[in-house]
């Protein structure tokens, strides 16, 4: 592979690594796709075992730091009150996630110019809408039209049903008069492009052996990889060099054996998420960029963005049915998503319903919260809790700040010997009153479905599933690290198309949005193959 | 595998087994087996070796607990008449301090993934893979006020 130059290569092969790669393989270029990871098997996922509930304490639990596979690497997050979550793996984080498949809003992109906080995108929903509906296509979206919260759009597949559980928290929502609707999710909902349907496992959360949720192992790279795309496993890449012209040239990466290797290419793409791409460019600092590759605007790994989560969690009295059906995607509420100022806070949040729990985190959440005794009285009290529980998270908007960052921590190092990134990030005021807003809000309509008790955390720390603004995209040089089409204003032939080119957060999950930029982006080049450097 | 390692005794795997039945008992209509009788002593002896700070705790306290119950004039605490265990069980808290709080999380978490007890909740015994569960539509009805409403998000 290192005598060879390819045309494009991408780092990174979860969620915009895979979009990306599947549209420029229109061009007939030499596409490869360099992943530390490998490929999953699914049929070695938790699920398929009775202990599935235990698995998110050993190889699939979020965080890298407890998980320690080989190709992970590790991140100091102690400086952060929410860790970071991620997977390293062909299909990146989407192995993992809920699938939770929200478009932003028009206003995500207007936020300067709507509540005079954050920075406007230089793109907007208009811009962003045809490439929703593709990748609605590609990764399979269930859900229903007509959502008051949304502009138009179609939804290929049916809604994931709602069970006995959506339903209970629906009415509730319905008590109150306040929004609600079946979540968009990247769940086959019937038989579609050869994934099996959705059987209602529940455990999305650590991978699914049905091959019905969305992750991209299973949706872009199948199509990708049969249009030519390589995808190279187990490579981990250490930084971007440049050549004499202060173009990218290659990248130099260790592989599976940890020997260090070299791979030239015309085009670089970072596909390595809102941690992982900052962390390569800091990495990649050199006697033109000494603070870090394409960093001239200073901004390179600032600005970080989560979301940060609320959970209010309800204990009803009768069996919810709740382990049945996709964890995370059941319904969600906009009822607070825009701006009102009466509330004390800017932006909003969504509440996204989660289903119940298995029996071991039934008990638990016994445990946790004192409610299981050991001896006698145990089984009453079990019973008390088990399928009985439902609730949401509340996914605030988080603003743009540029103490919270990613830098390079100075004595950590993953298993090939690279500096691991670090994490500084403080909760603003701002999130601290929505977070409150939404422990409250979501207690009254839990109660008004029936609960007879609501227990409620203000900031789930187990919850940096959203990696953003890291390398925040504009059209200034001065104050932005990438154009409006991804590509990095000191490196013309290097683009950023995950998460840490957003600009700001909007309160939903990120994924559809980084997928439909890719394609994006993808579509620009495509447009401008002749002048793409200029 | 080292000698620090090495299997429970037959006195300790008694001793262990009664304190599993006494932190998890049987269930009072039969439905849900105790986590001694169930065997999970296999499973916390596995642990133990899996988390080498583990097995310090459990033995210290199985220890604890034997000379306890020895000390009230009977034999070890697997001897001792049920009604008295849960008081011996909470005295050992204080000799052993680490004893309970590991014992209990490995115990609840093994004893709630296994087929017996998930059948005796009323769930199915099995995996969710293959089989699923069978989800029936909702009575799309429910979205009635909600499609009433006007539209929430903000023109721009």
């Amino acid at each position: 592979m290192s005598e060879e130059t390819v045309d494009v290569l991408i780092v990174g092969a979860g969620a915009a690594g895979a979009a990306i790669a599947w549209s420029l393989a229109d061009t007939r270029m030499n596409v490869l796709c360099m992943e530390q990871g490998d490929w999953m098997d699914p049929a070695q996922y938790p699920s398929t075992r009775l202990d599935w509930d235990l698995a998110r304490f050993g190889p699939f639990g979020l965080s890298p730091n407890g998980r320690r596979r080989p190709e992970d690497y590790p991140v100091n997050d102690s400086g952060s009150p929410i860790q970071i979550s991620n997977f390293n793996a062909v299909g990146g984080s989407t192995i993992l996630y809920a699938g939770h498949f929200p478009r932003f809003h028009p206003s995500d992109f207007r936020t300067k110019s709507l509540d005079g906080v954050g920075c406007d995108w230089p793109l907007d929903y208009e811009t962003l809408a045809p490439w929703y509906d593709v990748n609605a296509r590609m990764m399979g979206v269930a859900g229903l039209a007509g959502d008051p919260a949304y502009p138009p759009k179609d939804v290929p597949l049916p809604p994931v049903p709602l069970g006995k559980l959506g339903e209970t928290l629906a009415a509730g929502f319905n008590r109150l008069g306040w929004h609600w609707w079946p979540s968009d999710s990247a769940i086959a909902t019937r038989e579609y492009e050869g994934r099996a349907p959705c059987i209602n496992l529940g455990p999305c959360l650590t991978g699914c052996a049905q091959g019905a949720k969305g992750s991209t192992d299973v949706t872009y790279w199948p199509a990708a990889t049969r249009k030519g795309v390589r995808i190279a496993t187990r490579c981990r890449v250490r930084e971007v060099t440049l050549g004499p012209d202060g173009m990218a040239d290659g990248v130099v990466y260790y592989d599976a054996e940890g020997t260090e290797r070299r791979q030239r290419a015309e085009i670089v793409i970072l596909a390595c998420n809102g941690v992982g791409t900052p962390r390569l460019l800091l990495n990649s600092a050199n006697a033109s960029f000494p603070d870090g590759l394409a960093n001239s605007s200073g901004l390179v790994g600032k600005n970080l963005m989560f979301h940060p989560y609320a959970m209010i969690t309800g204990i009803f009295d009768d069996p919810l049915l709740g382990y049945q059906g996709p964890t995370g995607c059941c319904i969600m509420s906009q009822e607070f998503y825009e701006t009102d100022p009466a509330r004390g806070f800017v932006r909003g949040y969504t509440f996204e319903t989660t289903r119940g729990m298995g029996a071991v985190s039934a008990s638990l959440l016994g445990m946790t919260s004192g409610r299981l005794p050991w001896g006698q009285g145990h089984h009453e009290a079990f019973a008390e809790i088990f399928d009985r529980t439902a609730g949401m998270v509340a996914i605030c908007e988080d603003l743009p700040e540029e103490h919270n960052r990613v830098t390079l921590d100075p004595e950590l190092r993953d298993g090939d010997g690279i500096p691991a990134p670090k994490i500084d990030y403080t909760l603003s005021e701002n999130s601290h009153r929505m977070t409150e807003h939404a422990c409250a809000r979501g207690r009254e309509v839990l109660e008004a479905a029936g609960a007879k008790e609501v227990l409620a955390d203000p900031i789930l720390s187990v919850a940096g599933w959203h990696l953003m603004g890291t390398a925040r995209m504009g059209t200034d040089p001065a104050t932005s690290v990438v154009n409006e089409w991804g590509r990095c204003h000191d490196v013309r032939n290097l683009f950023i198309i995950d998460g840490s080119v957003f600009v700001t957060s909007a309160a939903v999950n990120p994924t559809n949005t980084i997928q439909a930029f890719a394609l994006h982006v993808a579509d620009r080049i495509k447009s401008n193959l002749e002048n793409l450097f200029d | 595998m080292s000698e620090d390692f090495a299997a429970l005794t037959p006195e300790q795997r008694r001793t262990l087994t009664a304190v599993l039945d006494e932190l998890v008992p049987p269930s009072a209509d039969g439905r849900l087996p105790g986590a001694g009788a169930l065997g999970l002593a296999d499973a916390i002896e596995e642990k133990m070796r899996e988390q080498p700070d583990l097995r310090p705790a459990v033995l210290g306290g199985l220890e604890a607990l034997d000379a306890l119950a020895r000390r009230d004039g009977g034999g070890g605490f697997a001897d001792v008449a049920a009604a008295e265990r849960a008081g011996l069980l909470s005295r050992t808290s204080a000799e052993a301090p680490a004893f309970l709080p590991g014992l209990i999380f490995h115990a609840y978490v093994t004893y709630y993934h296994q087929a017996p007890v998930l059948e005796g909740l009323g769930v199915p015994g099995r995996p969710p893979h293959p089989e699923g569960y069978a989800v029936a539509a909702s009575d799309d009805a429910l979205l009635d006020p909600v499609r009433a409403r006007e539209p929430l998000y903000r023109p721009v």
